[in-house]
């Protein structure tokens, strides 16, 4: 229907036939004639062009052109197959570890909760600054006060954890952690039923129904979204409960867990401990905004309310403990870890990007130095400066989309890659996806770095006298571009160096903690946790069974000894709550201080030896430690010296405050063992007070030094276990090494993600040294025969070659270090973080780049000292 | 082409040439050259159209749906593209007369008012 170019020519070319035509036959000679019709005509061109643009707009032409522009460029990129590629391949690199990257910070950091107007949900908790805790739970007086008397929040939904013995499904008896809620709980976090219904106001008190909740990741995964669970009996602790429903997919927080039931069903929750003790603190506060109220405003009336309390108790909460009130949405709790760890990563993938994209800025100069000759003919025949950069764009955006599409695919391992590396930090980052938003990102940075690429080559100068020669021929590299391409190699040097040091950094800090002492002898001993049997047996049963247990696996071959506690080293996330306040002997806290809290750990007999803590001074507890003889305990060094320091600990006397609620008597000292904390990984100074389980606590950890492989003694101490008690649970048997390296995790990937990407850019800058310098020599061939012609010595051009190598790295490094320095200056006054790093890091980043350059830089010299004198200077 | 000042030819009035074209066609197609020397013709020599604004505006009325066109043979025996009237040309044309006959009648009014009192 559209006529095409061709059609409107030829109309033309035949008006003006007839119009010749008829001044013939008037009579005019065939020349005049046509000069005449020409003439009359007008310029040919303006008129196809006005009838083109009545069928085509200019868009639909500049587009066109374009699409012409891309296919020119895609043909002379195929011709320049390995340059493509690299330049591809980096950018995909650089886009996608973006891309990744901003996957996981946009689910943490920006995307909404599903709990309904989360922005209103808030978390509450208390801190004691005095002894150190900006994180301490609540009691339910507590809950009592505030719930009674706060106006700004509408409910209140409080959690807790128990560990209950969960016989249902048709599965093995197991362990497992529930969460145990109040009725408006649900309400309160906005959250909805998947399936039946969820825990209400008609499921709360001691006479209510006992009903469950299952959580979504486990009825999909364990139960296989079975439909018919909903009605379900299921044994849970002590008694009955049924399943009610499914609790929609939402954030795991403040716990994981697989089931949460009502208060019925936890005998500890109905007790008088629980309910009457204002020190039991085990239950985390949630609230919801009331209409109109602000967070400032609950913040302000929480914290009034709070103080009241603390007033009204004085008994409770010790002046110098400053207990006080905190509250802040769900969402910033959530995201508040992660923050500093997700925008460190961000910035190293930018980095990345910026390294990427430096290198394929050097590698397209290079080229377009090449295709000067080209451009400076298309110039020539009228080519305007615009339709030129047009044609470096096309090209450009041909690589870059191509990148970014590569990119985009290598970002979706990438993410889950990265979201299981940040769950350690904040557990939304599970709920990563590559998406849309993420699209776009790839986009805008193909696009960001397409335009940059396209300004980057300079174009053949205009001015006719300084024009190059197109019929030349060879390169000429002009001092601009060799400074062009110098600044983006130290580019790269200065954004490798940035991530080398922080690489280091961390690698530094994970080696100090790895190799830190602990205080134990971690390798032979492995730890397993026994938890206290589904009958609930504690007091005479318990001392039963652990002791015909140690006995038992005491007398297998290859054990060294068994001992019993309640704490394996920094794996039990209550380990601090166990920390009391005690009174010593001869001992007078200064006045307006407080008594010294200490660690509190019952354990047995041979504790020490087993994880071969030794004993300073005194004795170790033994069998005679009986609760119907004398009360006794040990204390770490740390309390000795600090209480007595004149070395007369042993003797002594010490008592649990009477505000802990514990028995007071009086226990004297026997002992004195070298500290040992279970609490830190790198050991800090740890006052710590022991006493013997049998007189007081229980155990429900058991330890068991081995002679050889730890991990070979695991069936047969599983089999006494379950043979002294059928459904009692065994779990995670680990060496204490284990549980350490566990426990390092984070800072292990945290160590392996930077120095990935400290790799990634030492790669790409060592090629792009090299590629600039191979091109500075290349194009130089003729300066280098010259002066072997005059007589330089080859040992003299590679070093030069060499020398502006290592001028590149010293340059970047410098650049590098002042960037660092100015943006250790900006996170200080951000974040409030300056952690400078070590000389270790820096010079260890600074030799690694130096050496990468030189090594770089190799190549070329070598070929520079190679050059065939007379083939250089016949070469124009 | 550039016009002398003492060039006897008219310029065209805005928005006419379109008119003009579909008058011309009015008793059979014919190509464009054809019509660029009808309206010359008809017009005594003072109406002269330049070929760069004809042709567009051929293009122009094709696109509207008024004119239609196709390759032929002239009377010359040349290959040429033949432009012929469609209905709605048709109706445009007449559309168009009526209107232009408005406009002469009351530009006619004020450049030559009647000597009579006409209230």
């Amino acid at each position: 229907m559209r006529p095409d170019d061709r059609d409107l020519e030829d109309e033309i070319r035949s008006a003006l036939e007839m119009s010749i035509q008829e001044r013939i036959e008037r009579g005019e000679d065939p020349e005049s004639a046509r000069r005449a019709a020409l003439e009359e005509f007008g310029s040919i061109a303006a008129a196809r062009d006005a009838m083109h643009r009545v069928w085509y707009s200019r868009w639909f032409d500049a587009i066109l052109m374009f699409f012409q522009e891309v296919r020119i460029g895609l043909r002379s990129l195929l011709r320049t197959r390995g340059l493509a590629i690299t330049v591809v391949v980096t950018l995909a690199l650089g886009i996608g570890a973006n891309a990744a990257i901003f996957s996981v910070v946009r689910s943490v950091l920006l995307r909404p909760l599903v709990n309904r107007d989360a922005d209103r949900l808030l978390y509450i908790r208390q801190t004691a600054r005095g002894i150190g805790t900006e994180d301490l739970t609540f009691s339910m007086p507590e809950i009592g006060d505030l719930e009674s008397r706060v106006k700004s929040i509408s409910a209140f939904g409080d959690f807790s954890t128990v560990d209950f013995t969960l016989i249902a499904f048709g599965r093995e008896p197991r362990v497992v952690t529930a969460g145990v809620v109040n009725g408006s709980y649900f309400e309160v976090m906005g959250l909805r039923p998947a399936l039946g219904r969820l825990i209400n106001s008609s499921d709360d008190g001691p006479n209510a129904a006992p009903v469950a909740v299952l959580t979504h990741r486990f009825w999909t995964t364990a139960l296989h979204s079975d439909p018919a669970v909903v009605g379900k009996v299921i044994r849970l602790g002590p008694g009955n409960a049924t399943v009610v429903g499914v609790l929609e997919p939402s954030v795991p927080y403040p716990a994981e867990t697989e089931i949460i039931a009502n208060v019925v069903t936890s005998p500890h929750h109905l007790g008088a401990t629980m309910q009457k003790e204002r020190w039991h603190r085990m239950t985390e506060l949630f609230g919801r905004l009331a209409p109109g109220a602000t967070l400032e405003g609950a913040r302000a009336e929480l914290k009034a309310v709070h103080a009241s309390m603390v007033h009204a108790h004085p008994e409770s909460y010790s002046p110098g403990a400053r207990v006080g009130l905190d509250v802040k949405t769900l969402r910033d709790q959530l995201a508040s870890p992660a923050r500093t760890i997700l925008l460190l990563l961000l910035a190293a993938a930018a980095v990345v990007f910026v390294i990427a994209c430096s290198n394929v800025a050097n590698l397209i100069l290079g080229r377009s130095v090449r295709r000067e000759s080209e451009l400076a003919v298309r110039a020539a025949l009228g080519a305007s400066r615009g339709a030129l950069r047009r044609t470096l764009l096309a090209e450009s955006l041909v690589l870059c989309v191509a990148g970014a599409a590569l990119g985009l695919l290598l970002a979706r391992p990438l993410v889950a890659v990265a979201a299981r590396y940040a769950a350690r930090f904040s557990v939304r980052a599970l709920e990563a996806r590559v998406d849309g938003s993420v699209l776009w990102l790839g986009a805008g940075l193909a696009v960001a770095a397409a335009v940059l690429l396209a300004y980057v080559p300079r174009l053949p100068s205009f001015d006719q006298s300084s024009a190059p020669n197109p019929a030349a021929g060879g390169i000429r590299i002009t001092p601009g571009t060799n400074r062009r391409l110098r600044i983006f190699a130290t580019t790269q040097i200065a954004c490798s160096f940035l991530l080398l040091v922080g690489a280091g950094m961390l690698v530094a800090t994970l080696n100090a903690m790895s190799t830190a002492n602990t205080g134990y002898d971690m390798r032979q001993v492995l730890a397993v946790d026994v938890p206290p049997p589904a009958s609930g047996a504690g007091g005479e049963a318990a001392d039963k069974f652990f002791q015909e247990a140690t006995r038992r696996i005491g007398a297998l071959p290859g054990v060294d000894g068994v001992a019993s506690g309640m704490v394996v080293p920094w794996r039990d996330p209550f380990s601090a709550i166990l920390k009391f306040q005690f009174g010593f002997e001869g001992y007078q806290p200064a006045n307006g201080e407080e008594n010294p809290a200490c660690m509190f750990r019952p354990v047995s007999p041979r504790f020490f030896a087993v994880l071969g803590v030794p004993i300073v001074a005194g004795r170790d507890f033994t069998d005679h430690d009986r609760p119907d003889a004398e009360p006794v305990a040990i204390v770490s060094q740390s309390v000795a010296q600090r209480l007595f320091p004149k070395g007369e600990a042993v003797d002594r006397h010490l008592w649990l405050d009477s505000r802990t609620g514990l028995e007071p008597q009086p226990r004297r000292i026997v002992g004195v063992v070298a500290d040992a904390d279970d609490e830190n990984v790198v050991q800090v100074p740890t006052m710590t007070v022991y006493f013997p389980w049998r007189q007081l606590g229980e155990p429900s950890r058991l330890f068991v030094r081995a002679a050889s492989d730890p991990y070979a003694l695991v069936p047969a101490v599983t089999r006494i276990l379950h043979d002294i008690s059928a459904d009692q649970a065994v779990e995670r048997p680990a060496t204490l090494e284990d549980v350490r390296t566990q426990v390092l995790t984070p800072q292990r990937l945290n160590a392996f993600v930077f120095s990935a990407f400290g790799g990634i850019a030492l790669l790409i800058a060592v090629v792009g040294v090299a590629g600039v310098l191979a091109f500075s020599v290349g194009a130089r061939t003729r300066e280098f025969g010259i002066r072997l012609a005059v007589g330089c010595e080859p040992r003299q051009l590679r070093a030069r070659v060499l020398g502006e190598g290592a001028a590149i790295a010293a340059a970047g490094i410098l650049v590098g270090g002042l960037g660092g320095i100015a943006l250790a200056w900006v996170a200080s006054r951000l974040f409030g973080v300056a952690q400078m790093p070590g000389v270790l890091p820096i010079a260890g980043a600074a030799v690694l780049l130096a050496a990468a350059a030189i090594l770089a830089s190799l190549l070329p010299a070598v070929r520079a000292s190679r050059v065939d004198v007379l083939q250089a200077l016949r070469s124009e | 082409m550039t016009k002398t000042p003492d060039d006897p030819r008219l310029e065209l009035l805005q928005g006419t040439l379109d008119m003009l074209v579909l008058r011309t066609l009015q008793w059979g197609p014919r190509h464009g050259h054809g019509i660029g020397q009808a309206i010359r013709r008809q017009s005594e020599e003072l109406l002269r159209v330049e070929t760069g604004s004809l042709y567009p505006a051929l293009h122009r009325l094709v696109k509207r749906g008024w004119l239609k066109s196709e390759w032929g043979v002239s009377e010359t025996n040349q290959r040429a593209k033949f432009y012929r009237l469609t209905p709605a040309g048709r109706t445009q044309l007449i559309r168009e007369q009526d209107r232009w006959s408005q406009l002469v009648r009351a530009i006619g009014r004020i450049m030559n008012p009647a000597p009579a009192n006409e209230e």
